[in-house]
């Protein structure tokens, strides 16, 4: 080995330097962020210092930013060899310094991965490109097994022995988000339109429902369609105004539109009980059968009428699939209306509104249609989720609620259906998986978040699929 | 009577009449070109016809067979949907993510939307819906292979070549069935070749179709071998019309646009 050291000695000595210049902007940041800390001290304040901490901290940048610069200059074998020690020190710390471990396990991994990755770069490169031909030259055949396959898990989803009550509430509210972010979709990444207000329509449709099985005993069945209708008309109401603005502009509107809502629903005391919200919401019933243990007086339940015994899932699977249902023909809805006209004039418009407008487009019916169409998906998700609740407040309709909606349609991928469901899937079904996590939950989803938007900046899956395809072009041009 | 008839056209943006009553009349199977120096008001011109500016004083019709359309009177999308009066841009504008046949396919809109019922009878895949799409998509190739573009018809527009997208912004202005064509400087930034052929399509719609095409130009050998009628803007002002041998020995136009010939080339200066 001596000979290979003296013989890179300088590539060493740049690696080292490398490090040492780590450890410098390590210190200056740590020193004031962790290494110092205050405690309650009898009246007042003390400081305190974390020196083992800042000490290890220093020590695992140096070895980690040492052996990235070897992996870069192809040192393969001493970086791994670094990677591993992170590795090991971070899996031995991890007990008594449970971060410091974490990053010294997950750095340890990324090092070896990198100096593994950097051996056989032309390799790795060339099999990604084959990877990317062979999904191109999949043909549609697959894609469609593929999607009936996970249709068919999806269906026998309920009765898989892994799946209990609470897994099975998550996927129900997944595909909530789903619908959100497909409805969402039409409006920011078909239409173009930026839309921060779209948590209104999930509120009216949610509302519609509460309030309308409170006053007048109206079930589900009645209130889903009633629910689409009124967030459509909600969405015409909001696109008026908007209809001039673009852009930032726009985007405050309907913000101001989202916060006007649930204001409302808030003060609006002797209509919507304000805070208080609304309980005792009617669940979805199966033909007029209800999935309660005891009917009501002259009535049956599920379990009575088909003779089985009592289980109180059974409502919960019932509601999985009526989600399923409404997110399936969603599917079918979309995909289809993107391939009309109006679907191809909503993308017209994002690309150029003055270009529409010189080819007969009418700029007004196309926001318009978006804005209801958008909307519409919007109430069918509030209905579903005021099914699933059974009581809402104003709470549930604020702010973060229509940026989680727009991040997963940003992070799916503007225009694109299946990224908005993987979105939806990593968005909200990840936080709810990692609870164990506590308070490095949200840490975590941010730092998701970032590294997938640097990862793919379009988006997950921002491929768009043209509505229309021209076969055959070389039959055209010779028969001409 | 004339296709179009612009009548006393005067605009005025704040205090500046960008356009100063003009007057002018187009016939279907004519080139009309406009020429002028840089700021004359050609282009608003064109934004007048088309919808984008609406007019300070001043009247523009289009006669059709069925009915008379005060342009003055109606928003930009009624003029290009009812009107059909089609344009290009000086700086192109297509849907740049979509693909060629889509950009094409927008432009008969019109038609598709009331094919598809608006939107109901294509939800459910009626088989009117897929006939008058089939059509729609027939007309859109057609059209691709006019401009020589047929087999980069599922490519993004952003992919194409500068001059590749100028034909395509004149096929997808050409696919709403217009009755007058206005084209923004359509030659600006080509190649002599390219500008030869493009010269060729031009002739080739006008001869075609019974269409009448209004053309903003700078290229004076474009302007002087299709068009057969001139008009010369400058600081807003008509300042005259005519046939392209009548305007280049126009004195007025000389000093103003064209410049003294060059003695020794013998030809246009510019």
């Amino acid at each position: 080995m001596s000979h290979l050291v003296s013989g890179t000695w300088h590539v060493h000595r740049s690696a080292i330097r490398d490090g040492l210049l780590s450890c410098l902007i390590t210190a200056v940041l740590l020193i004031p962020l962790t290494g110092i800390y205050t405690v309650q001290d009898g009246g007042g304040l003390a400081l305190k210092y974390r020196i083992w901490e800042l000490i290890l901290s220093i020590i695992f940048v140096f070895i980690g930013r040492f052996s990235l610069s070897l992996a870069e200059s192809g040192h393969q074998k001493l970086s791994i060899c670094g990677g591993l020690v992170l590795f090991l020190a971070g899996a031995v710390l991890s007990g008594s310094h449970v971060i410091i471990g974490v990053i010294g396990i997950l750095g340890g991994v990324l090092i070896v991965l990198r100096s593994l990755w950097g051996s056989q770069s032309r390799n790795f490169t060339g099999s990604l490109e084959r990877i990317k031909k062979l999904i191109q030259n999949t043909n549609k055949q697959w894609g469609l097994h593929l999607s009936l396959i996970m249709v068919l898990i999806a269906v026998i989803f309920p009765f898989l022995p892994l799946t209990d009550r609470w897994i099975l509430d998550l996927s129900i509210l997944v595909m909530t988000y789903i619908l959100l972010g497909w409805g969402l979709n039409i409006v920011v990444g078909l239409a173009g339109l930026l839309d921060l207000g779209y948590v209104a329509f999930y509120a009216v449709g949610a509302y519609s429902f509460a309030l309308l099985a409170y006053y007048y005993q109206l079930g589900f069945w009645i209130c889903l369609p009633l629910g689409a209708l009124l967030a459509a008309l909600f969405g015409i109401l909001l696109g008026f105004p908007v209809l001039r603005l673009r852009g930032d502009y726009l985007a405050i509107v309907t913000l101001g539109f989202g916060e006007m809502i649930r204001i409302i629903l808030i003060n609006w005391v002797s209509l919507t009980q304000g805070p208080n919200g609304i309980s005792g919401i009617p669940r979805p019933t199966f033909f007029g059968l209800e999935f309660k243990r005891r009917a009501a007086e002259g009535a049956e339940t599920f379990h009575q009428y088909f003779d089985l015994p009592y289980r109180p899932i059974d409502r919960v699977i019932f509601l999985f699939y009526i989600t399923l249902g409404l997110v399936l023909s969603a599917h079918f809805f979309i995909k289809r209306i993107r391939k009309l006209p109006i679907g191809r004039a909503w993308e017209a418009l994002r690309e150029d509104e003055v270009a529409c407008r010189s080819l007969g487009l009418n700029p007004t019916n196309i926001k318009l249609s978006a804005f209801a169409l958008g909307a519409m998906f919007g109430g069918v998700a509030g209905t579903l989720f005021a099914a699933r609740q059974g009581f809402i407040s104003p709470e549930s309709f604020t702010f973060i609620e229509s940026a989680i909606i727009l991040a997963v349609v940003v992070l799916g991928g503007m225009g694109s259906q299946a990224g908005v469901a993987l979105a939806a899937v990593l968005l909200i079904g990840l936080p709810e998986w990692f609870r164990e996590l506590e308070q490095y939950r949200m840490l975590c989803f941010g730092a998701l978040m970032v590294i997938v938007m640097t990862w793919k900046p379009k988006g997950l899956l921002s491929k768009r699929v043209p509505s229309v395809t021209l076969q055959n072009i070389q039959k055209t041009r010779t028969g001409g | 009577m004339a296709l179009l008839e612009v009548k006393g056209l005067s605009i005025n943006f704040g205090g500046l009449l960008a356009l100063d009553n003009i007057s002018f009349e187009i016939d279907k199977e004519q080139i009309t070109s406009i020429i002028g120096p840089n700021g004359a008001g050609k282009t608003t011109v064109f934004n007048c016809l088309t919808g984008f500016y609406s007019v300070s004083s001043g009247k523009i019709l289009v006669n059709l067979d069925e009915k008379t359309f005060h342009l003055e009177q109606m928003r930009g999308d009624q003029i290009a949907r009812d009107a059909r009066i089609a344009r290009t841009f000086q700086n192109i504008r297509l849907f740049s993510q979509m693909t060629l046949l889509e950009n094409l396919l927008v432009a008969q809109h019109k038609t598709l939307m009331r094919a598809s019922g608006w939107s109901l009878s294509g939800l459910l895949g009626l088989s009117s819906w897929k006939k008058a799409e089939a059509e729609a998509i027939q007309l859109a190739e057609e059209w691709l292979y006019k401009v020589a573009l047929i087999d980069r018809a599922n490519d993004v527009a952003e992919s194409l070549s500068y001059g590749e997208q100028r034909r395509l912004e004149i096929a997808r202005a050409m696919c709403t069935k217009p009755v007058v064509l206005c084209l923004d400087e359509p030659a600006a930034g080509l190649n002599p070749r390219e500008s030869a052929q493009l010269n060729c399509l031009i002739s080739e719609i006008k001869n075609e179709t019974s269409i009448g095409i209004i053309l903003i130009e700078h290229d004076m050998n474009v302007v002087m071998e299709i068009s057969d009628q001139v008009i010369v803007l400058n600081y807003g002002c008509k300042i005259a019309s005519g046939t392209p041998s009548e305007i280049k020995i126009n004195p007025r136009v000389i000093e103003a646009y064209l410049g003294e010939p060059d003695p020794e080339t013998g030809g246009l200066n510019k």
